[in-house]
C-alpha cells in the first residue's frame, strides 16, 4: 500500500484489498460510496427510515468482519446487498415471532382474495415518466405485507432464484411462488387503482 | 393441474425458472389457450416494471454521524473479540507446561506432609544436651542436660529380667 493512499480516486477492488489489510480509512471510502444504495434496499424491505438505518449500519459492521469471505465474485455493493437483506429477513423473522399472522397471510393462505383478483390492465408505461412510474411502483411496494414485499424484492432486485429465497425466507419453493404470483397480482391491482384516481386510466 | 397451479407454473416459465420440456410443453399449452396467454403476457409487464424499480434512496443522516456508528461498532466489536480470544502461543506453551508442574508440586508437598513425625516429648536437644545409649546394654538409656540440671535414665525391664527378679523375691 503507498504510504498516502488516495481513496476517493482508488478503484473499488482496490479499495477492498485495503480494507482486507484492516485499513478502516478505504473502508470508510466504500461505506462513503455505496451507503445510500444499502440503506435503499433496507428500506425497500422495511419501510422503516430508523430501521433501514440501523440494519445498513450493521450489514457495514458485519461486512467489515467477513471481509476475507469476500472473494469478488459478485461486486462489492452487490455482496454488501446480500448482507442488509439478510439481516432485514433476520428482523423481520423476529418481528413475525412477536406478532400474530395477518389477515391478508391468511387469506394467502386460504386463497380466497388471490382467486377473485384479476390482474388489471395496467399499461402505464405510455403515460408516465420512468421517474413518476418508479414513485408509483414505490408507493404499491409499501403497501403490500413484509412476506410479499420482500418476495418481490429478492426476486426482481436480488434476482434470487426460487429455490434460494425459499432457504432464505426458511419456507418452500411453492409457498414462494404464491407469495410472488399474489404480490404481483396486488401490485398490478395497485398501480391499476392510482392511475385510474389520476385519470390516467379507464 | 389445477388452474391455480398453471398460474404459478406460467409465472415460473416467465421467470425463466422452467427449463427443458416442461418448458416447451407449457409454452405449447399457452400457445393453445387465450387466457394463458393472457396471463404470460401481463405477468411478463409485470416482471419488466418491478425488475427496474428500485428508488435510489438518499441517506436521512449526515455522511460523518452514519460513519461514527460504524466505526465505533467495529472498534467496540475488536475489543469484545480481544478479551473474548482464547490465549496467545506463548500464554497457552506456559499453561501447557505450568499446568503438570504445579500438579507434580502439590502432591511432592503433599506427600511431604503426610510423613510421619517424631512424637513430641518436650525436649529439645542441643549443644548442652548429652543422649547415651549403651552399645552393650540396649536397655538402658540415659539422658543428661546442665542447662536444666537434669539426669533422666530409662530402664527397659524386659521379661527375663523381671522374672529373675519375681524368682529372687519369691525364694
Amino acid at each position: 500500500m503507498p504510504s498516502v493512499p488516495d481513496y476517493s480516486t482508488a478503484k473499488e477492488p482496490q479499495l477492498v484489498n485495503w480494507a482486507k489489510e484492516g485499513d478502516l480509512q478505504s473502508f470508510e471510502e466504500l461505506v462513503s460510496r455505496y451507503r445510500d444504495r444499502a440503506y435503499a434496499r433496507a428500506f425497500s424491505i422495511m419501510r422503516n427510515e430508523d430501521l433501514a438505518v440501523d440494519l445498513s449500519q450493521n450489514a457495514w459492521v458485519k461486512a467489515w468482519q467477513r471481509l476475507a469471505q469476500f472473494h469478488g465474485e459478485a461486486s462489492f455493493p452487490t455482496w454488501l446487498n446480500r448482507i442488509v437483506t439478510n439481516l432485514c429477513l433476520d428482523e423481520l423473522r423476529r418481528r413475525k415471532r412477536a406478532r400474530m399472522d395477518s389477515i391478508e397471510e391468511i387469506e394467502e393462505a386460504t386463497g380466497p382474495v388471490e382467486n377473485r383478483m384479476e390482474i388489471q390492465e395496467v399499461d402505464p408505461m405510455e403515460r408516465l415518466n420512468r421517474e413518476e412510474l418508479r414513485e408509483r411502483i414505490d408507493a404499491a411496494m409499501a403497501k403490500l405485507s413484509d412476506n410479499h414485499r420482500t418476495v418481490l424484492v429478492l426476486y426482481e432486485y436480488e434476482q434470487i432464484e426460487y429455490k434460494h429465497i425459499a432457504e432464505k425466507m426458511g419456507t418452500s419453493i411453492g409457498t414462494v411462488m404464491s407469495r410472488l404470483f399474489y404480490a404481483r397480482k396486488k401490485m398490478a391491482a395497485l398501480l391499476g387503482e392510482t392511475l385510474k384516481r389520476d385519470g390516467l386510466i379507464e | 393441474m389445477n388452474e391455480n397451479e398453471i398460474q404459478l407454473k406460467v409465472q415460473a416459465l416467465v421467470d425463466g425458472e422452467l427449463t427443458g420440456r416442461e418448458a416447451e410443453a407449457l409454452q405449447q399449452r399457452i400457445n393453445d389457450d387465450a387466457k394463458l396467454q393472457h396471463l404470460h403476457a401481463k405477468l411478463t409487464q409485470m416482471r419488466g416494471l418491478i425488475a427496474d424499480s428500485e428508488l435510489p434512496r438518499p441517506l436521512p443522516e449526515s455522511r460523518d454521524f452514519y460513519w461514527n456508528k460504524i466505526a465505533e461498532t467495529i472498534e467496540h466489536e475488536k475489543r469484545a473479540g480481544e478479551r473474548a480470544a482464547p490465549p496467545k502461543p506463548v500464554s497457552r506453551w506456559l499453561l501447557r507446561w505450568l499446568a503438570p508442574v504445579a500438579g507434580v508440586s502439590a502432591l511432592v508437598l503433599l506427600l511431604t506432609l503426610q510423613q510421619p513425625t517424631a512424637p513430641d516429648l518436650g525436649i529439645t536437644l542441643n549443644s548442652d544436651h548429652e543422649l547415651e545409649m549403651s552399645d552393650d546394654e540396649i536397655d538402658v538409656m540415659t539422658y543428661n542436660s546442665d542447662d536444666d540440671s537434669m539426669s533422666i535414665v530409662w530402664l527397659d525391664y524386659s521379661m527375663d529380667i523381671q522374672r529373675d527378679y519375681m524368682e529372687l523375691w519369691l525364694d
